[in-house]
């Protein structure tokens, strides 16, 4: 199986601009801007996922006022519920949810081979069984393609072959790799719109660094309008996952926009940042905020915890969020102990979590960016774990020190 | 015209209109001090743990009209007394409730003992207490204990304790209970709250309406003789349970503010009850709806082009059904409120068959709005004269019942059903020890992640992949 390039490759335009505004002089942290169809997103972003066209009880207002400008759709949802003929009939999903900002979209690979375990991938694309009728079905980098672009989605991802990083089977992971290049082609072909969608590649390759590279090298040279780190956040421990970020941000071109995806909680973005990725998203601050946990500087408070029941404090000092803010400075005046009252209880305490939570990663990725453009993100991360882990330097997990070591930052040192 | 007002210092009841002091629409106006004005007659929403059911507390602020809420004292009792709710730290003059539940303070709060509507509990009532339903369990709630939450948490409006029976019509010997408990809870929460009498111009703590028990006339006479007579001076208004009893209100009672905790089943029950002389109602079905996927569709006083149709309209319409899948057209032609302005119908089809939980919140948010127009409705109609007609003209324009339900809402909680009996069907499915592969699966596809709910046709169709 060859992965050489074709010499004649469809041109590739890009319906997005990249301004690097700023980098940091010790770890390879990036400042920009991208300008999407939909408006100039920040970056380094964290992007929320609304999974099925609705950010899990909010309103577009809502996520509106936390300052999001990119967020994520699930095309394999989407795609079951409402169907590209419903999105095609109200024309694409910006207007079928009421969002005038930007919209991302997966390819719905992973969501096909996570979640139908009958699933076979294949030359030609991913076979499964329809789970009503049992009959045989394919769906392919075209079908996927063909979908995004009726979601109309601002950035839309290829279809690539997923399989979990752990996994033992070595040429398995090889074979994902060259098909995910060969699925890449298709999908550019299949493209309709590549004025004003942008197509993402993703890298591939397991935890090998040598199947990193080779990947990077083919997909680079199909000049996608941004680049994305696939297959992470599988459960791989968290210095392979440094290790590849590192690897491959170091292939790419610096004009480029650079999205890990499935990524995550808040240390994992900070250091990914420091190895000069760009862009994150993750269920887990929406998902965590329903079964009443807040994000907060130094962690995570489970607001259902008996302690919390009578403590009238916001749920993090000086957070600028609806809910934090008090009455007095226009906000709700929302405490730990009403949260506590009605969290899992009534789906209010879920909307109010969720805002504070999407707010919490909007801002964290700010000051990120703040910090990056000033120049001072390694002051930025010793702040960032000393906050987690109340100033013991013992308690740093291994995996930081180490990745933030090999980007010339000792996080120990003051 | 003629005005007629019922005031204690901190609040005052105006009547603008009204034919007849009883038994007769009427328009006023409730004057709360430091308090946003209510216009009279006019919705009570219901809240849930200080919620009200799926509208953050934003989206109340930004997008409703929402300005008075219902809050019953069981959904914040805890297993040990203090419950939270009685610690807040606030200034002189914030009602901890007010506070706690995240309100603004001109926002105006009624106080009950128990959630309406409540389930009934197992648990009878007693000389001192009622059965109430707690996040913890049955448990009872003193009189004198209701009477302290009223003095801490300082609602704008308490309403009186009541010895009610829940789901089942009362015995005569509990009937008569049912009046003596209650003379004897509002004997010693006036008491209590105001000593014997109100002196003028001391300002009260909190304003209290006294509790009309949803039986005859004759039953309750001493009672409500009482009422009219000893208590008059410090009650500020009467909390009804059944629209009934607004036949029997005293010339002396007539200006009082009259707060209807019923269920009418349509809005052509709600108008009813205006015609009778209620100024404050409830409307339970307004959230059933929301949950069901129901959207209200429907104008007091009827416009002309509805009333030209030789049908009657329905009074709402269900989003589940497949004839919105496509549809890009709002809610409600011309509706106003925040779902209509953002949003069309395909959308809330899919929000309700995704079970995304943004579906309730903008129903709610439009179904309050509906009943918001359907008061504003009333009240000019009121003004106007031509209740009557007006009445008479929606009752042939619309339908009498809501639609019927046909989709799922979201789940539901212990307080929003009675508890069970024993050998009662399980009223959720079990969600533990499904350790097989296939049940796995099965409850994922239930729950939040999706799986296609179509055959393979259908999956071809939506473009989804292709069939081999």
């Amino acid at each position: 199986m060859s992965t050489t390039a074709q010499p004649a490759r469809k041109s590739m335009p890009s319906a997005l601009t990249f301004d690097l505004h700023g980098k940091c002089s010790t770890t390879k942290a990036r400042a920009s801007t991208l300008k999407l169809p939909h408006g100039s997103v920040p970056l380094p972003i964290f992007m929320p996922v609304a999974t099925q066209a609705s950010l899990k009880g909010l309103t577009y207002d809502q996520l509106r006022e936390t300052g999001c400008m990119l967020c994520l759709n699930n095309t394999y949802h989407l795609g079951l519920k409402p169907g590209q003929e419903v999105l095609d009939a109200v024309g694409g999903a910006h207007k079928f949810q009421g969002w005038d900002r930007n919209l991302l979209t997966d390819s719905g690979g992973f969501q096909m081979v996570s979640l139908l375990k009958l699933a076979t991938v294949t030359e030609e694309g991913v076979r499964f069984l329809s789970p009503h009728d049992g009959s045989p079905m394919l769906l392919t980098p075209e079908h996927s393609i063909s979908l995004q672009n009726s979601i109309g989605s601002d950035i839309i991802m290829q279809l690539d072959d997923v399989i979990a990083t752990t996994s033992p089977d070595h040429a398995r992971i090889k074979e994902a790799m060259d098909r995910s290049v060969r699925w890449l082609d298709r999908c550019i072909e299949a493209h309709k719109y590549p004025e004003r969608q942008n197509l993402f590649c993703i890298i591939q390759g397991g935890l090998d660094l040598e199947l990193r590279r080779q990947c990077c090298e083919e997909m680079v040279a199909r000049d996608t309008p941004g680049i994305a780190i696939g297959g992470l956040s599988g459960g791989e421990a968290k210095d392979e996952f440094c290790k590849v970020v590192d690897t491959c941000t170091g292939l790419l071109p610096e004009n480029k926009p650079r999205y890990v995806m499935g990524v995550g909680y808040p240390e994992d973005i900070v250091v990914a940042v420091a190895l000069g990725a760009d862009m994150f998203d993750c269920v887990w601050p929406t998902r965590t905020a329903r079964f009443g946990n807040a994000i907060v500087d130094a962690g995570t408070l489970n607001l259902r915890h008996q302690k919390y029941a009578n403590d009238f404090t916001p749920i993090e000092e000086n957070c600028e969020c609806a809910c934090c803010r008090s009455t007095e400075q226009g906000g709700l005046g929302v405490t730990k102990a009403y949260i506590h009252h009605i969290t899992a209880k009534e789906t209010v305490g879920a909307h109010l979590l969720t805002m504070h939570n999407v707010h919490y990663m909007l801002k964290l990725m700010a000051d990120i960016r703040q910090a990056i453009l000033e120049d001072r993100y390694p002051a930025f991360l010793r702040r960032f774990f000393s906050n987690i882990y109340s100033g013991d330097k013992t308690k740093y997990p291994a995996w930081v020190i180490g990745a933030l070591r090999g980007v010339g930052m000792d996080l120990l040192s003051d | 015209m003629e005005s007629r007002t019922s005031s204690s210092h901190e609040m005052s009841f105006t009547v603008l209109s009204s034919a007849a002091p009883v038994m007769a629409p009427r328009v006023g106006t409730l004057a709360l001090a430091g308090r946003q004005a209510l216009a009279t007659p006019n919705l009570v929403p219901l809240t849930s743990r200080g919620t009200v059911p799926h509208i953050s507390h934003d989206m109340v602020r930004k997008e409703t009209a929402i300005k008075n809420f219902y809050v019953g004292l069981e959904d914040f009792i805890e297993r040990k007394h203090p419950a939270p709710i009685y610690s807040v730290p606030v200034k002189a003059n914030e009602s901890p409730l007010k506070k706690f539940i995240c309100l603004k303070n001109d926002d105006i709060v009624l106080l009950g003992s128990r959630r309406f509507p409540a389930i009934a509990c197992p648990p009878n009532n007693t000389e001192t207490s009622i059965a109430i339903s707690t996040s913890v369990g049955f448990r009872q709630l003193e009189s004198s204990r209701y009477i302290e939450a009223i003095q801490t948490l300082k609602p704008d409006i308490a309403i009186g304790m009541a010895d009610l029976v829940i789901g089942r019509a009362p015995g005569l010997k509990r009937r008569g209970k049912m009046v003596d408990r209650t003379h004897a809870y509002t004997r010693d929460a006036l008491d209590k709250l105001f000593g014997p009498s109100v002196t003028e111009g001391k300002p009260r703590s909190t304003n209290y309406f006294a509790p009309i028990l949803p039986l005859d006339n004759a039953q309750q006479s001493i009672y409500l003789d009482d009422l009219a007579e000893e208590f008059r001076d410090r009650i500020s208004g009467l909390a009804l349970y059944e629209s009934a009893s607004l036949s029997f209100i005293s010339e002396s009672l007539s200006t009082l503010p009259r707060l209807l905790l019923s269920e009418p089943t349509s809005p052509h029950d709600v108008l009813r009850e205006i015609a009778l002389g209620a100024d404050l109602l409830t409307v339970p079905f307004l959230q059933t709806c929301s949950d069901a996927g129901i959207a209200l569709d429907f104008t007091f006083p009827a416009p002309p082009a509805t009333l030209a149709r030789s049908e009657a309209q329905p009074l709402g319409f269900d989003l589940w059904s497949s004839e919105n899948t496509k549809n890009t057209s709002p809610l409600a032609d011309g509706c106003e409120c925040y779902a209509c302005r953002k949003h069309h119908r395909s959308y809330f089809n899919h929000l309700l068959r995704a079970k995304e939980m943004a579906a309730w919140a903008l129903l709610q948010i439009h179904n309050h709005h509906v009943m918001d127009r359907l008061f504003a409705g009333a009240r000019t109609s009121i003004e106007r004269g031509t209740f009557e007609q007006d009445v008479q003209d929606f009752n042939r324009a619309y339908v009498s019942d809501l639609p019927d339900r046909t989709g799922e809402g979201p789940r539901l909680r212990g307080y929003q059903m009675p508890a069970a009996g024993p050998n009662q069907p399980r009223r959720m499915p079990k969600v533990y020890g499904r350790l097989d592969d296939l049940s796995q699966k099965f409850a994922e596809s239930e729950s939040s992640v999706a799986t296609p709910d179509t055959d393979a046709d259908g999956l071809e169709k939506h473009g989804f992949a292709g069939k081999v």
